[in-house]
């Protein structure tokens, strides 16, 4: 398999590019400062008790006093004290991720994100005229939060971009709701988290962030009726596409299945399965080709029946699709 | 003549369990309670923290609290009071007792701070 | 045991005698009838020994695991095949290696360091072993077969359900490990009892060796956290194999209803894997410092309050699934709460080690790794019970990292210390210092390569459960030093393996109390008798062996209790729960064919639902039920029990001959496990009422009210006769006993023939919605707890007629009536909460 050459993002929490995952972040060393504290002198101390040499005979009054002040002082105060600060100020911390009303009464745009075994179907409501839905990819504006509404649509999955925050579980029958907000336009990885089946390790999300002018920019790109081309060729394509394809794929303007991933704009792409390819000239094809090598067990047929020139001429024709 | 119940003694075995299983239903009742609520008619988001719903569910850990404290407090001083195995019994079902008081206002922390249902 | 200060031939020819007649009653037999056996050294051995052999298997999975792990992109394992791996590794460390181990300590060490013989349901014991046997070679055979459960260890739904996962897997996995709980709950029922009633004399609770008390809590535990698990796979796999939809949304079912079953269990799971393991810290660390544990009381409640709080804890694996803020808080301070106790305990051993005068040797040096591994997963467990950062690590490699921190930590370390400490006891000889040091580090240091850097991988953003990964996720180097770091601690492993194979016949001969240990065990032979003690001690402290050295001397000479076994029973003392202070002899049942058979008739249960050949598994089920009844009849004053003498000692009586004895604790800890099943299903319930989506409750409820109040007031009646007649039979009034029971069980049968009239009009549709299915099987346990109850009642009646019950005799019929009121009670709340309070509140909500 190909790597994914620099466009893939980061999948680390500890590089975080949005508040949530900041504050977390901050938790996190915070924590580890702490307990790292308190793990070496807890050790410490035993392994002090080892290397003492005074060993006087005590009266059983003094071993009482001494035990009580060892096991009050370490076994209530110590973790009582440490819980009590981490309940106060470690809980609210979350809040940032709920979808509570914004102070200034205005309505976050909202992103639906639905799971499937293993592909991301990803739809922007309230785009006015055409229907915005895109798959594998999740373009969002930076710099304004974000409210994720997130579902599944067979087995449980998982959403999580961790450089902007925490997770959410997919469950097929209900929403999920999560807010976060990148600072600046980037790229990050986002990957499913909640173990999904055969596939679960590629099911991975582009994410790009953009400015709010740019996103705009994009989403009406998207509600344009495409240009589908006159060339002979991809005419022949797109027959062999709604005989072959189109019960499964929808492409705006062409087909509405609605099995597989969305292809309106798949030549727009990042990546190819989930993550499992890069997109490059060709590469759709290859794809088509060699799917059930490249991701052994996914839910696409294989195409064997097809003959490679139709197989080629399928993917010339998608890699078009790029409003 | 009124039949002494003998599991109320300080020193019966039955107190070791008693005060946690009070944390146990007191937990219970307030995790189904806001789940049900939370189910059936949430209260807006924009009331934050101070719902009724957070009231109802602070006033019963209050009388929880109330409870468990005077348990506590009537343990400990069975346990000044007596002697050998009924002072050990005693003191370890005080101290049980003692542990379930702040485990119910540890727990019941958050009704402080957050909203209920989101 | 060497009696080397005899004063004369006379007192020696005595105690070869009683030694003699001991080993005739109590002698474990060979060949074919080994099969047979009962007693617990020899059961508490095999399921050790067993433990040890599904952990092997357990430990090869994960060496795959790793292998496949060390590379990016590797091609060593295809993801089908690295699924079942994981998911078997999971499950058979949890379930066939963890739990079984430590029962099998506990059932091997219990009786003995009470001073008793055995426990008190030997039977139980064998066929809980013979369950976890089957159950696991069931579970493993899907591994030969190829198609092993790949939905992971916690087989969340609908992954695991009939549409997403059609092969076999999940059956293997559903049949298999409800087998092996089956065992579990044995065990977690008779060490309850055995520990509450059968201590030695004068062992008052406060004077209990503090494993006991772990144990204690840790076998109530079991009672109470298994039977969620059992009622959720049982939905499970009426759901794969009938199509009723508990899980199922669209037909009001609700998959996050697994999840909580599944943790409401798997959270006190990892409490009852670490309380007998902290146990064995809390009794070897004194013997090494040389000293009394230093508070005894503050160890003592932190067992008990981390045995509660632990089931308030299970939501926290549940954090991300979209629960309300303020709930996951509850959750999320309850689990910093139960740090509380878990840092008593370690300052109570540090405080221990502080006033005593520690010396090292090779049991310490592992409680050191336990202490220095499990510290740090306790810490990273806090860290994960707060919210915010268990939505960005949960499900993450960091998690991974934790939860074998805690478990191999607080588990597989102490086990290890465990295991060199009593290894003396079962074989008489030491293990090698030299050998075991190698082994300890070997582990120790592949341990914390393999998993320390594991949590650097998680918070690179590395999932559990990925099959492999892309080399341009920055993972590549952490996976690599984990693998490397995994094939040393296996190798670590298998040096203790060999020290524990070569001791059997290098290790030099162990002294008597070879560590000059407190407890009672240590006062036996090395190794010890089926019998244990010859003659029964009376405890006068917390420390018996520090308090009289002798002590084993004089029990193996026979100056104690019940020192005679010329009457050809096996017996023990009962105790008094709080004191200690004997009431009763207990005659224990000996060796039998009846566990074996009847866990091997499961078995077929089993192998009849997994190939689904249903009549075969009902027609099974009902033997299996037959030979349970048959191996209780054999009981009280069964001839091959403890038939009426006609002149029985008065001093102490036999429990048979009293009211309640042992035999109501017995049935008391059974009920209050079939009680958590019970809560199960009322939380189930009440949780798709509330909480599932797509949940709808019908206009009318078709629970036809008449016969539902009928059937109640028919066993009412019964059940008012049985206490009436159960009074005059204490009081000394036999006549007309056993038409009495029958005419009771009439009433029984009544009720039984009324429920299902109701079930049968009721004309549900199970596998339609979720509302028919959880009413169905609500019914259906009713309805089978009424059937046994009136069938026990006519046993009763039979044993009546026998002179098996009598009012010499008048142990029996009590403790089925408390079956009969548990069965009220049930009755009485499914009434309210399946048939008025629909009524009340309406359908819809």
């Amino acid at each position: 398999m190909l790597g994914l050459a620099g466009c893939s993002g980061d999948y680390s929490m500890l590089d975080p590019s949005g508040p949530a995952a900041r504050d977390i972040a901050w938790v996190w060393w915070g924590m580890l400062a702490f307990f790292t504290l308190v793990f070496v002198v807890v050790v410490g101390l035993w392994l002090a008790a080892f290397r003492r040499r005074e060993h006087r005979e005590r009266s059983e009054r003094e071993v009482r006093r001494l035990s009580r002040r060892w096991i009050i002082g370490g076994g209530l105060l110590l973790p009582g004290m440490t819980i009590l600060v981490l309940l106060v100020f470690g809980v609210p911390v979350g809040q940032r991720m709920l979808t509570l009303p914004l102070p200034g009464g205005e309505e976050p745009r909202v992103i639906e994100v639905i799971g499937h075994q293993w592909w991301w179907e990803v739809r922007y409501p309230d785009t006015g005229d055409g229907e915005v839905i895109t798959a594998n990819q999740l373009v969002m504006p930076a710099g304004e939060p974000v409210d994720f509404h997130v579902s599944a649509a067979d087995v449980i999955h998982a959403f999580w971009i961790p450089q902007l925050g925490g997770k959410i579980d997919m469950l097929p029958g209900r929403v999920n709701r999560l807010r976060l907000q990148a600072d600046d336009p980037g790229v990050f990885g986002g990957q499913c988290v909640e173990f999904c089946g055969t596939q679960h390790a590629h099911m991975k999300l582009y994410v790009e962030a953009m400015t709010p002018a740019d996103f705009d920019t994009w989403l009406s790109a998207r509600q344009a009726p495409a240009d589908m081309g006159e060339d002979q060729q991809h005419q022949v394509a797109r027959e062999a596409f709604t005989q072959h394809c189109a019960r499964c794929h929808r492409v705006a303007g062409v087909s509405r299945g609605n099995t597989g991933p969305d292809l309106s704009d798949v030549g727009s792409r990042a990546t190819l399965g989930a993550g499992v390819l890069a997109m490059e000239d060709g590469a759709i094809t290859r794809w088509l080709v060699a799917h059930q090598r490249l991701k052994p067990g996914n839910l696409m047929p294989v195409h064997d029946h097809l003959d490679a020139e139709t197989l080629e001429g399928l993917g010339a024709w998608l890699e078009t699709l790029s409003p | 003549m009124i039949r002494r119940v003998l599991w109320l003694d300080t020193e019966h075995p039955m107190q070791l369990a008693l005060g946690l299983t009070i944390w146990s239903l007191w937990f219970v009742t307030v995790y189904g309670g806001l789940s049900v609520v939370c189910a059936v008619s949430p209260p807006a988001p924009e009331e934050g923290a101070f719902t009724g719903l957070n009231l109802v569910l602070g006033g019963l850990t209050l009388l929880t609290l109330g409870f468990l404290a005077w348990l506590t407090q009537r343990c400990v001083a069975a346990a000044r009071r007596k002697r050998g195995r009924l002072r050990y019994m005693s003191a370890l079902a005080g101290g049980l007792y003692l542990f379930s008081t702040l485990g119910v206002a540890f727990v019941g922390l958050p009704l402080l701070l957050l909203p209920p249902c989101l | 045991m060497s009696d080397t200060q005899v004063p004369g031939h006379h007192a020696q020819d005595k105690t070869a005698q009683l030694h003699r007649e001991l080993e005739a009653v109590w002698r474990n037999p060979h060949g074919w009838r080994a099969l047979t056996v009962v007693n617990h050294s020899t059961l508490g051995l095999r399921f050790m020994g067993t433990g040890l052999a599904f952990f092997l298997i357990g430990g090869v999975l994960a060496m795959l695991i790793r292998a496949q792990l060390a590379l990016p992109s590797q091609a060593f394992m295809t993801p089908e095949i690295y699924n079942q791996v994981t998911t078997m590794h999971g499950t058979v460390m949890m379930f066939l290696f963890a739990i079984p181990v430590l029962e099998g300590l506990a059932i091997y060490l219990i009786p003995k360091m009470l001073g008793t013989r055995d426990l008190l349901c030997p039977r139980l014991t064998a066929f809980g072993y013979w369950c976890y046997l089957f159950g696991g070679i069931i579970l493993l055979s899907s591994m030969a077969l190829e198609m092993a459960p790949d939905s992971g260890w916690f087989m969340y739904t609908p992954l695991s359900s009939g549409e997403y996962s059609p092969g076999k897997g999940s059956d293997f996995w559903l049949l298999g490990i409800t087998f092996v709980e089956i065992s579990a709950l044995s065990a977690g029922v008779e060490l309850t009892v055995s520990i509450l009633r059968t201590r030695a004399d004068g062992m008052a609770l406060h004077r209990m060796p503090l494993f006991a008390w772990y144990i204690l809590v840790m076998a109530l535990m079991i009672v109470v956290g298994f039977p969620p698990l059992i009622f959720g796979s049982v939905l499970l796999e009426l759901e794969r194999a009938t199509g009723m939809p508990f899980f199922i949304v669209e037909q009001g079912g609700d998959p996050i209803l697994w999840q909580h079953l599944f943790w409401l269990f798997g959270h006190p799971e990892v409490y009852i894997i670490f309380l007998p393991a902290a146990g064995i810290v809390s009794t070897l660390l004194p013997v090494f410092a040389r000293r009394p544990i230093v508070g005894y009381g503050w160890a003592v409640a932190a067992v008990i309050i981390t045995g509660f709080i632990s089931f308030g804890l299970w939501v926290h694996h549940m954090f991300t699934v979209g629960i309300p803020h303020l709930a996951q808080a509850f959750f999320s301070a309850a689990s910093m709460l139960v740090a509380v106790p878990t840092a008593i305990q370690v300052f109570v051993w540090l405080a221990t080690l502080w006033l005593g005068r520690p010396r090292m040797s090779l049991p310490m040096l592992w409680i050191l790794g336990f202490l220095v591994i499990f510290v740090c997963g306790g810490l990273t467990g806090v860290m994960l019970a707060l919210v915010p950062f268990d939505w960005q690590v949960h499900d993450t490699h960091f998690v991974v990292a934790h939860m074998h921190y805690v478990l191999v930590g607080g588990m597989f370390f102490p086990l290890m210390a465990g295991l060199v400490y009593w290894l003396p006891l079962v074989s008489g000889r030491m293990p090698s210092e030299r050998l075991g040091r190698l082994g300890f580090w070997l582990t120790f240091l592949g341990f914390n390569l393999t998993f320390l850097i594991m949590h650097w991988t998680g918070l690179l953003g590395m999932p559990r459960r990925v099959y492999t990964y892309d080399s341009t996720m920055g993972w590549d180097i952490y996976n690599l030093i984990s693998s490397v770091g995994g094939f040393m601690l296996s190798a670590g492993i298998a040096v203790v393996l060999l020290d524990l194979a070569l001791h059997w016949r290098y290790g030099r001969p162990a002294p008597p109390n070879p560590w000059e240990a407190d407890t009672l065990e240590w006062a036996l032979a090395m190794p010890p008798a089926p019998y244990n003690f010859a003659s029964l001690p009376t405890i006068k402290s917390r420390h018996p062996l520090w308090h009289n050295p002798a002590l084993g001397d004089e029990m193996a000479r026979g100056e104690h209790a019940l020192a005679d076994a010329s009457h050809g029973r096996r017996e023990i003392l009962g105790g008094e729960v709080l004191t200690g202070r004997v009431r009763e002899r207990i005659h224990l049942p000996t060796n039998s064919w009846w566990p074996l058979f009847a866990a091997l008739v499961l078995a077929v249960v089993c192998i009849g639902l997994l190939v689904r050949l249903y009549p075969l598994a009902l027609g099974a089920f009902l033997v299996a039920v037959v030979m349970l009844l048959r191996w209780a009849w054999e009981n009280g004053g069964h001839p091959v029990a403890a038939p009426l003498g006609d002149e029985e000692g008065d001093e102490l009586p036999l429990h048979s001959r009293t009211q309640g004895g042992p035999a109501r604790y017995t049935m008391g800890v059974s009920l209050i496990a079939d009680g958590a099943f019970f809560h199960s299903l009322l939380f189930g319930w009440f949780y798709l009422w509330s909480v599932s989506p797509q949940w709808r409750l019908p206009e009318q409820s078709p629970l036809d009210p008449m016969l539902l109040i009928g059937a109640g007031i028919a066993f009412a009646l019964g059940m008012l006769w049985l206490e009436r007649r159960l009074r005059r039979l204490y009081a000394g009034n036999e006549t007309r006993l056993a038409l009495a029971f029958y005419l009771i069980a009439a009433f029984g049968g009544l009720h039984v023939l009324l429920l299902g009239v109701l079930l049968w009009q009721a004309d549900l549709a199970p596998t339609d919605n979720a509302h028919d299915a959880i009413l169905l099987v609500s019914l259906s346990y009713l309805l089978a707890h009424g059937l046994l109850a009136t069938v026990l009642m006519v046993l009763q009646g039979r044993r009546a007629a026998l002179g098996y019950v009598s009012t010499r005799l008048p142990m029996e019929p009590g403790v089925v009536a408390l079956f009969w009121r548990y069965q009220l009670g049930i009755y009485a709340v499914l009434a309210v909460s399946l048939g008025v309070l629909p009524r009340v509140i309406g359908g819809g909500a």
